[in-house]
């Protein structure tokens, strides 16, 4: 029992050190991340956030709002509003991502303990 | 050493167990059978293809009261005249399925020579095509017409979905379908299963979750959310975007695979559409 309780703390000693660490390098990371974004940035993306989209749809994976939020970067990008571009392409991206992990952890199925 | 072989033997042993006990779909469907007997003990089992007005007394009444005067029947009627009516080279469907119209409960079916799942809607466009006709779109309109008149025909038939032992991809494709109904899809992470089989008899917003044995009978559905007539993989195309994944395409590969998975689930119910749904 004490011992679990200590362990309890040291571990939210670590995730809390690692957080704060995380912060840190993250908060370094923004300030030297130029503020202005560009037409290429925006490209880049967007490319990058629909190759992902691709690669979750390559496993059955792709997220009903994926391709909707793409095209609104894109569109933002045509009217000139690239760090809005940039955003929308970054979370249609990280949709992508999740997408793809959520079916390769299931790639063998598993049955719930329900069906039995 | 010798805790290596013990081991082995002892891991070959479980590999070789779990095999042994991978379901077969009879087994799939007992389990899916009692599972709704323990959850709704004085639910009779053919009541399932009442949906989920088998196990919601409340919405039974209303629904009820919308059969009194059918919302689907003008769907049977323009079904009827689809099928009565020749295509541009003289032929009508009755070539096709010379069995026809009470053709329902032949459907879904393995294709050996296609090796894959043959759908009814499949069939009556392939039927199109073959006579030179453009293939209907799948989800409503005409293809919901006619194969309300052809489900329409058919009432009191039973589910009879067949798994051929003679052609191993026919158990894969069923494994297909089984695998897709228990994989969490989407942003909000759901499976069929969590849903129709978890929660089922919970509320979900508005609407009680109904269970997955009994789903498959009944269509096309008249729904009034729709305001028309919808089709089955309508229905799956709704129910993979509500947990906001992306739906896949009408009797594509996967709903083939789930329509086949599905409908098994149901075997030995009479078929009992059109039917009409919130
Ligand atoms: C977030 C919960 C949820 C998930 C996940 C879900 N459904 Fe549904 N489904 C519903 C609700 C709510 C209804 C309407 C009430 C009912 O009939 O169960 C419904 C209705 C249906 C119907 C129509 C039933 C009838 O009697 O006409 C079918 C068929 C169906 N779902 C199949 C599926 C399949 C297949 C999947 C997986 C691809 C799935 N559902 C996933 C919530 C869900």
């Amino acid at each position: 029992m004490r011992k679990t309780k200590y362990l309890g703390i040291l571990v939210l000693a670590f995730i809390l050190v690692g957080g704060i660490g995380c912060a840190t390098a993250s908060s370094d990371k923004m300030s030297s991340m130029k503020t202005e974004m560009t037409a290429d940035d925006a490209t880049a993306a967007i490319a990058a956030a629909d190759a992902a989209r691709k690669k979750a749809g390559s496993v059955s994976g792709e997220w009903r709002d994926t391709g909707k939020i793409i095209g609104e970067a894109e569109e933002a990008a045509k009217a000139g509003d690239f760090a809005k571009a940039v955003k929308l392409a970054n979370k249609a991206k990280v949709q992508g991502e999740r997408g793809y992990e959520q079916m390769v952890s299931q790639e063998k199925l598993r049955l719930p303990s329900y069906f039995k | 050493m010798k805790k290596i072989v013990l081991m082995t033997t002892a891991l070959l042993m479980v590999v070789g167990f779990s095999n042994a006990v991978m379901a077969s779909p009879e087994e799939d469907r007992q389990i899916f059978l009692n599972f709704y007997k323990e959850r709704f003990p004085n639910v009779p089992q053919d009541d399932y293809i009442n949906g989920v007005y088998a196990i919601d007394p409340v919405g039974r009444e209303n629904w009820e009261a919308i059969e009194e005067f059918p919302p689907y029947e003008t769907a049977i009627d323009a079904g009827k005249s689809m099928w009565d009516t020749a295509f541009a080279n003289g032929k009508t469907y009755s070539d096709c399925f010379p069995d026809g119209p009470a053709i329902m409960s032949k459907y879904p079916h393995w294709n050996k020579e296609k090796g894959s799942v043959i759908t009814l809607p499949l069939a009556l466009n392939a039927c199109r095509e073959a006579n030179g006709e453009k293939p209907l779109k799948y989800n409503k309109g005409a293809i919901a017409n006619i194969v309300s008149y052809i489900a329409y025909e058919s009432r009191d038939q039973v589910t009879n979905v067949v798994i051929p032992k003679d052609d191993p991809r026919a158990l894969e494709a069923y494994e297909m379908g089984k695998k897709f109904y228990f994989t969490k899809r989407g942003q909000l992470n759901f499976s069929c299963a969590n849903c129709h089989l978890q929660n089922v008899g919970m509320v979900l917003r508005t609407e009680i979750l109904g269970p997955a044995v009994g789903q498959t009978t009944h269509w096309p559905v008249y729904r009034s959310k729709w305001g028309e007539m919808g089709t089955l993989h309508r229905r799956f195309k709704g129910c993979n975007e509500q947990v906001r994944a992306k739906a896949f395409k009408p009797h594509g590969e996967e709903y083939r695979n789930l329509e086949y998975f599905l409908t098994y689930q149901s075997n030995n119910l009479p078929l009992n559409g059109p039917g009409a749904r919130k």
